[in-house]
């Protein structure tokens, strides 16, 4: 059977770590492929992305940055923004980009509920 | 030229943020516990930049977390390099199973602006002075208490804040950290004399109309020697978690 693969792009190994035991108890069919930041993330050979997870303040681009070039190099993956500026500009930032947003730290019910 | 006015056209000077220089830690943490610290803050940050933002109606930037742990004597130093030379801070002293002093410390000519956005009137410069200082321990009061909530949201500590704290003087005055940790010896019975440690995160308002920065500054914490064991047993907790 052929995985599903999401993208989680983070500087901070703590959120990659919290997300990584999530995806990796609850999710068995789903791969999890990690980067610290976009151009790490970039830089990967993934042909296929179902879903990408970007944190926002990063080091390089952010995550808004790396959301639009995202969208054309995988055309379809569903994108979320994760981050712990919750501000309501932020939000409306994603909003306009057409992205999830999510609150860290990520919640399993939440990931539970864009993973399914 | 009326104070207040040249206050603002001062403040896009004024940018306060934190020294990057290098230097040994006193306080060792693991790189993934100094990670999971950062992302605490991170998160802490977020929070209070969120309540900020709703209070001045404009959006906080928030710089790649900057953590220091460090001696006061030198956090101080670093501090005190280069930064303008009048300052406000809001300063609120917490105890329970961590027990500290948190610092918000803007410049000084920049929070006159910061109460008029807040009070979003028009009023006399003699007015704003009045209500100056009641509006920014406000602030400090919901920026501080925001931004530790992440710790009680992360970690299995619990903390209660004492009364707040408004502070204007020379940055060689407020950022003399000996005098807060002074005042945290008074304040907290049973508080670590020797030696504390600082974390450190700067921000910066942003104003859309004018495209500049308005207001920069500080969050600086405090910790007792106890407090940072404390500190680095419960991220030794989460981090074991995962």
């Amino acid at each position: 059977m052929n995985k599903k693969r999401v993208l989680l792009v983070d500087d901070s190994s703590l959120a990659r770590m919290m997300v990584r035991k999530i995806v990796t108890t609850r999710f068995p069919d789903w791969e999890l492929v990690e980067a610290k930041d976009g151009a790490e993330a970039l830089s990967l050979a993934e042909t296929t992305l179902h879903l990408a997870l970007l944190d926002f303040n990063m080091p390089g681009m952010n995550g808004i940055e790396l959301a639009e070039i995202l969208m054309i190099k995988y055309p379809g993956v569903a994108l979320y923004l994760v981050t712990a500026n919750i501000q309501e500009r932020m939000q409306q930032k994603a909003d306009a980009l057409g992205i999830g947003f999510i609150k860290k730290p990520i919640a399993e019910n939440k990931l539970m509920e864009i993973m399914r | 030229m009326d104070a207040l006015v040249q206050g603002k056209t001062e403040m896009a000077k004024q940018q306060l943020c934190l020294p990057t220089e290098g230097g040994q830690s006193i306080f060792l943490l693991s790189e993934l516990e100094e990670d999971a610290l950062k992302e605490f803050f991170n998160m802490g940050l977020g929070m209070a930049a969120a309540s900020l933002s709703e209070m001045v109606h404009n959006e906080v930037l928030l710089s790649l977390p900057q953590l220091r742990i460090a001696s006061y004597e030198e956090a101080t130093r670093l501090l005190v390099s280069g930064q303008e030379e009048r300052l406000v801070a809001i300063r609120q002293n917490f105890t329970g199973e961590l027990s500290g002093t948190a610092l918000l410390i803007f410049p000084g000519a920049g929070s006159l602006e910061l109460v008029r956005t807040l009070l979003n009137e028009q009023m006399p410069l003699e007015v704003l002075m009045e209500l100056e200082q009641e509006t920014l321990l406000d602030v400090g009061n919901v920026v501080l208490n925001a931004f530790l909530e992440s710790f009680t949201q992360m970690m299995s500590v619990q903390f209660e804040f004492e009364a707040a704290e408004f502070l204007r003087g020379s940055s060689q005055f407020l950022l003399d950290l000996e005098s807060h940790l002074t005042a945290q010896r008074r304040a907290l019975s049973g508080g670590d004399a020797e030696r504390a440690f600082v974390l450190m995160m700067d921000f910066k308002t942003h104003d859309e109309e004018r495209m500049q920065h308005t207001l920069s500054g500080f969050v600086v914490l405090l910790f007792s020697q106890a407090s940072m064991e404390i500190l680095k047993r419960e991220l030794k907790v989460i981090i074991g978690a995962f």
